[in-house]
């Protein structure tokens, strides 16, 4: 925690990034997010397990855009969605410093070659317990799933934070803002519910790299990392590919290859 | 608020027997927006496409719906009816209720219905249609061809007689191809230099025609009729203006034993060369891997030598740009060379050798002036066998394909053979022998009975030196599989012929498809045979497929023709079906993010980025941008983007939507 | 009751299955008429959102087609759509939708034939399946 402190203090004081996007202590003990400006400001700095948000969000706002280069305290999943974004024109190479704690220590990224690396050494695919969890989902029948998801879906209000949460939401206007035609009723009913979370899973398909804060986010408490993680592993069993592991690579849905698995066409 | 007109066609009684087609056109009156609606025996007869215009002018019609055929049969018809009556083209739908309704459900209340559905679903399409202008691009008339083998020779010179300029790009110091390495051609055996060489001359002296030699392509960009090409035109290490082609530098060049390119390694060439003395142009090349001067930094005779003071050491190369509307790709083909047939020993027996080396060997211009010679001790060989399909046809070595000009030239190799050395004894070891092409069967059967070629049909399996003899060991399957062993002087191998080294590298610069063996794709295999994917990129010669002097020709000539077409008109006029990214408004500017994943996606490469700027020339965005040269209006963009930004003109986002609410009638909100 | 008609909407590309469909009509072979067709320039160009909109306006079962493999007219359109579908069919099973529901095939615009039998199929299939009741009742307050 001393050493990002420190971090920060330097690159700030140096004048390197105008500002730090990390962690500071919030209400009731919570970890929320601090944009620190002022290098005598850094001690506000945490660091540990209660710091899950993926911070890679802040920097596709453009208020947060406006305050400079920024220096962003990376979690695992931070690193890749910045890759992913990279991948997608969003993060121009050499504007952002990452800043990744790791057993009391903090490597300074620059580079996005220097992301790829550390993201390398990250466990391909999802790890056990996400394959287990998402097993029990694909165990069930057909109905039980139907069920389970209308019953999830009901709860939701359209609120949309599970948009303002992702990082790879950024869309400069959203689909669901789209009445020409409308493309996802406004109302939150069973049917437009449904729309709108298939749409935001399939838009994130072969994108989504898997951080979790669309289910954090959602007051309802709906498991929509769920469908996520689903599509992850379709597109890994499907293409060999998954997103957030390098700053060049092509999008799963935008490239294709001749012999794709086509057993369902007949 | 729009004014719908329907029409119903009976087509006689091909939708009227099965479909209640007043019915339908009753129907049709009580969808909203719908202010005229009538049926017609044969809506597409003059009288039918009266009733469509009176309704056009007379009712003020916003949009016209024809229930008929197909609109891939009367589409064009209707909207040209339409366009002469005042309305837009583009605000006319066809609702197919022939070929999809009346021919294929039997006659009943559900056929009636689904036609009405049909209907519906046309008429809520056609309510959100826009009018639409033709696209016009304007055309450049000058043509790129690439490569200087008889394809592009061809090409170029018809491009060129018809009065347009042309830009001719050879890789090699000179024009002429494989072609003018060949000694004689089939089937009527006049030398191959004596028909080309005033071709290539000819090419040399055209006021149309400008030529690159000893230059490549280095990118390609833009689209049909506005192509923009950068060729690298590598250093010759002379001064061409300077340079008279005297020749005296090649004379004195003091290294002169490097294989020549041209004579395929039987022959040697000096550091400073002109590939063969009827190159065009006649201009020497500094081999800088080879000179001594690039090697040790000492020598410069050339230098000395030269009377016009031509030669320049630190020539860089030069890029040269060029506007071009049109490019004929004839870049030629390549053969199987060595480490191939380990078996047959090419590579390692000096003796075996492949056909383009017999024809350097038979050429009067070749290193042993055209006396058969082989190449291990110059001795005159006694039997030679010649082996076609080497490579060809062999699934094992990852080349199923007939290679197609080797039976015809391998006929050639063993009459020219037998003209040579009356007492020699060609053999050749064959699959099948096609001949197919006008006095090509007559030349084989001529090779046979008159030249005394003695054919057998059979694979060699393998081949070794014995005493100085190569042993030929195969089979002759006609006898029935019976082993023969062959002691030849010289074998020839009829090796395959194969893509360029370079062809996928050129093909992703010019955004051409090819095929699983890199030769590149016509646009279709039989109606489309010289055009590719690309609008504006046209195909000649064996870049294609393995192919002969007169089909290469021949195809070089369609390309022409091709090019003419497109060049006899001032602008190109296309179809505005293509793709359009949202813009807006400041501060928005677009609802575009600039991911880019669309760009990945494009077929055609049209999706360009272009960067929005405001007054201050700040970068305030960059967007995708189509262009509408390049679209072809596949919309795959249009359905990955997130944001629907995209969109596609004539099955637009709120066309297709309509269409599929209307079809399941629950109807539109906003009527 | 009488037997179930089940309605199926059939996205369907221009270049190759629209003009199978057609060659279908020209060759006078009959299928089900429970079917109607939406025309697109490609199978590219098919949004899944307009799937989604085809089953919430009552459709019980859906029908995508367009060119084979390597037949494409825009060369790769259906390659990229085929991606889709399999992302787009891994969800909707995740979700408890049926996938027999919506039946993807390569048409060619030789294969009239082969256009009759996938109609026919697909009718078949839905309607052992039955109206596609657990989607119609999310239709809810019928907005849209």
């Amino acid at each position: 925690m001393e050493a990002l402190r420190n971090k920060a203090r330097e690159l700030l004081a140096a004048g390197t990034v105008k500002v730090v996007i990390g962690y500071g202590r919030g209400s009731g003990g919570a970890a929320r997010a601090v944009f620190i400006r002022d290098a005598a400001r850094s001690g506000a700095l945490i660091y540990d397990d209660s710091c899950r948000q993926n911070l890679a969000v802040y920097l596709m706002k453009p208020e947060v855009r406006r305050l400079g280069k920024a220096a962003l305290v990376a979690s695992p999943a931070t690193l890749r969605t910045v890759l992913q974004l990279a991948a997608e024109n969003q993060v121009p190479e050499g504007g952002l410093l990452l800043l990744a704690p790791a057993g009391g220590e903090v490597a300074v990224l620059a580079e996005l070659s220097a992301v790829e690396a550390r993201v390398a050494a990250q466990d391909q695919d999802l790890g056990r317990a996400e394959r287990e969890e998402l097993a029990r989902y694909e165990a069930m029948t057909l109905e039980q799933r139907r069920d389970f998801w209308q019953e999830q879906f009901a709860r939701c209000i359209k609120c949309y934070a599970c948009r303002a949460a992702c990082p790879l939401c950024y869309c400069a206007r959203c689909t669901v803002e789209c009445n020409q035609p409308q493309w996802i009723p406004v109302p939150a009913h069973d049917l437009g519910n449904l729309e709108w979370n298939v749409m935001r899973a399939m838009h994130l398909a072969g994108r989504c790299v898997d951080c979790g804060d669309c289910s954090r986010a959602c007051p309802a408490g709906i498991p929509l990392h769920l469908l996520n993680r689903r599509l992850i592993a379709v597109v890994r069993e499907s293409f060999a590919v998954q997103a957030g592991r390098s700053a060049k690579s092509d999008n799963a849905l935008s490239t294709f290859k001749p012999d794709d698995p086509e057993d369902f066409i007949r | 608020m729009a004014r719908i007109g329907v029409f119903v066609c009976h087509c006689g009684e091909n939708i009227s027997a099965t479909v209640d087609v007043a019915r339908v056109a009753s129907e049709a009156a009580k969808i909203p927006g719908v202010v005229h609606s009538v049926d017609y025996k044969y809506m597409c007869s003059d009288p039918g496409q009266q009733l469509v215009k009176a309704a056009i002018q007379e009712k003020g019609l916003t949009g016209v719906v024809v229930a008929a055929c197909s609109p891939r049969m009367h589409e064009p018809t209707f909207r040209r009816a339409c366009a002469e009556a005042g309305l837009n083209p583009f605000l006319c739908e066809m609702a197919n209720i022939r070929e999809h309704c009346s021919w294929v459900h039997e006659k009943g209340e559900a056929t009636t219905h689904k036609a009405i559905d049909i209907v519906r679903t046309l008429v809520a399409k056609v309510k959100k249609n826009r009018a639409l202008q033709p696209i016009k691009v304007p055309v450049t008339k000058t043509a790129l061809v690439l490569g200087g083998g008889i394809a592009g020779i061809q090409a170029a010179l018809d491009i060129a007689n018809a009065g347009h300029k042309v830009i001719l790009v050879e890789k090699e110091p000179s024009i002429g191809g494989h072609m003018s390495q060949l000694s004689e051609t089939f089937p009527t055996l006049d030398c191959s230099q004596c028909i080309l060489t005033p071709r290539m001359v000819e090419v040399a002296q055209h006021p149309n025609i400008t030529l690159h030699s000893y230059s490549e392509l280095e990118g390609l960009d833009g689209f049909i009729g506005n192509f923009k090409a950068r060729i690298r035109r590598k250093a010759r290490s002379l001064d061409e203006k300077l340079c008279t082609g005297c020749g005296l530098c090649t004379q004195k060049c003091p290294l002169r034993r490097i294989p020549s390119e041209f004579d395929a390694g039987l022959g040697l060439r000096p550091a400073i060369y002109v590939p063969f003395p009827q190159a065009v142009p006649n201009k020497p090349v500094i081999d800088r891997e080879h000179c001594t001067y690039y090697r040790t930094g000492k020598c410069r005779l050339c230098e000395k030598v030269c009377p016009t003071q031509a030669i320049r050491f630190d020539q860089p190369d030069e890029i040269v740009e060029a506007d071009v509307g049109a490019v004929v790709v004839a870049t030629g083909f390549d053969i199987k060379h060595a480490d191939f047939f380990p078996e047959y020993g090419y590579g390692k027996y000096k003796d075996v050798i492949d056909g383009l080396q017999f024809e350097r060997l038979a050429s009067a211009s070749g290193p042993t002036l055209g006396e058969i010679r082989r190449p291990s001790d110059g001795k005159v060989p006694e039997t030679v066998a010649f082996i076609a399909c080497a490579g060809s046809r062999d699934p094992a070595k990852g080349i199923e394909y007939c290679s197609k000009i080797c039976c015809m030239y391998t006929a050639k190799h063993a009459m020219l053979y037998r003209h040579k050395v009356h007492h020699g004894r060609p053999v050749v070891f064959y699959m099948d022998i096609r001949a197919g092409g006008k006095m090509y069967e007559e030349f084989v059967r001529r090779a046979m009975e008159e030249d005394g070629v003695q054919y057998v049909r059979g694979r060699v399996s393998r081949i070794y030196e014995r005493g100085g003899k190569l042993v030929v060991k195969g089979a002759d399957t006609l006898l029935g599989a019976r082993p023969v062993e062959l002691e030849a002087d010289l074998v020839v191998l009829a090796t395959a012929g194969v893509a360029q080294p370079g062809a996928e590298d050129l093909a992703q610069r010019l955004h051409v498809s090819y095929d699983a063996h890199r030769f590149y794709a016509e646009a279709h295999p039989k109606l489309r045979p010289v055009e590719t994917n690309t609008a504006g990129i046209f195909l000649a010669g064996a870049c294609q497929a393995p192919k002969d002097i007169p089909e290469s020709v021949a195809q070089a000539s369609g390309a022409a023709a091709k090019v003419g077409a497109l060049f006899s008109q001032s602008e190109l006029v296309r179809e505005p079906l293509i793709a359009v990214v949202d813009r807006q408004a400041p501060p928005v500017y677009s609802s575009c993010s600039g991911c880019f994943l669309c760009q990945g996606a494009c077929p055609y490469q049209a999706i360009k980025r272009e960067e929005i700027r405001g007054r201050d020339g700040q970068l305030i965005k960059t967007v995708a941008k189509v262009n509408p040269g390049l679209c072809q209006g596949c919309g795959t963009c249009v359905a990955l983007c997130r944001s629907k930004s995209i969109d596609i003109q004539g099955y637009s986002h709120e066309q297709v939507y309509s269409e599929v609410l209307a079809l399941l009638n629950r109807g539109e909100r906003d009527g | 009751m009488a037997e179930f008609d089940p309605k199926i909407v059939a996205f369907v590309c221009n270049w190759c299955t629209y003009a199978g469909a057609d060659l279908t009509g020209t060759s006078r072979m009959k299928y089900s008429p429970q079917v109607s067709v939406i025309r697109f320039p490609c199978t590219g160009r098919i949004d899944f959102m307009l799937l989604l909109k085809a089953f919430a306006g009552g459709a019980d079962g859906v029908i995508v087609s367009g060119c084979h493999p390597n037949d494409c007219h825009y060369s790769s359109g259906n390659f990229h759509a085929r991606r889709r579908w399999i992302v787009f069919r891994g969800l909707l099973d995740f979700l408890g939708i049926d996938v027999r529901r919506v039946r993807f095939s390569w048409v060619s615009a030789a294969e009239g034939a082969k256009w009759a039998q996938l109609v026919n199929e697909t009718v078949e299939q839905v309607r052992v399946l039955g109206p596609h009741r657990a989607y119609q009742r999310l239709r809810g307050l019928g907005v849209g």
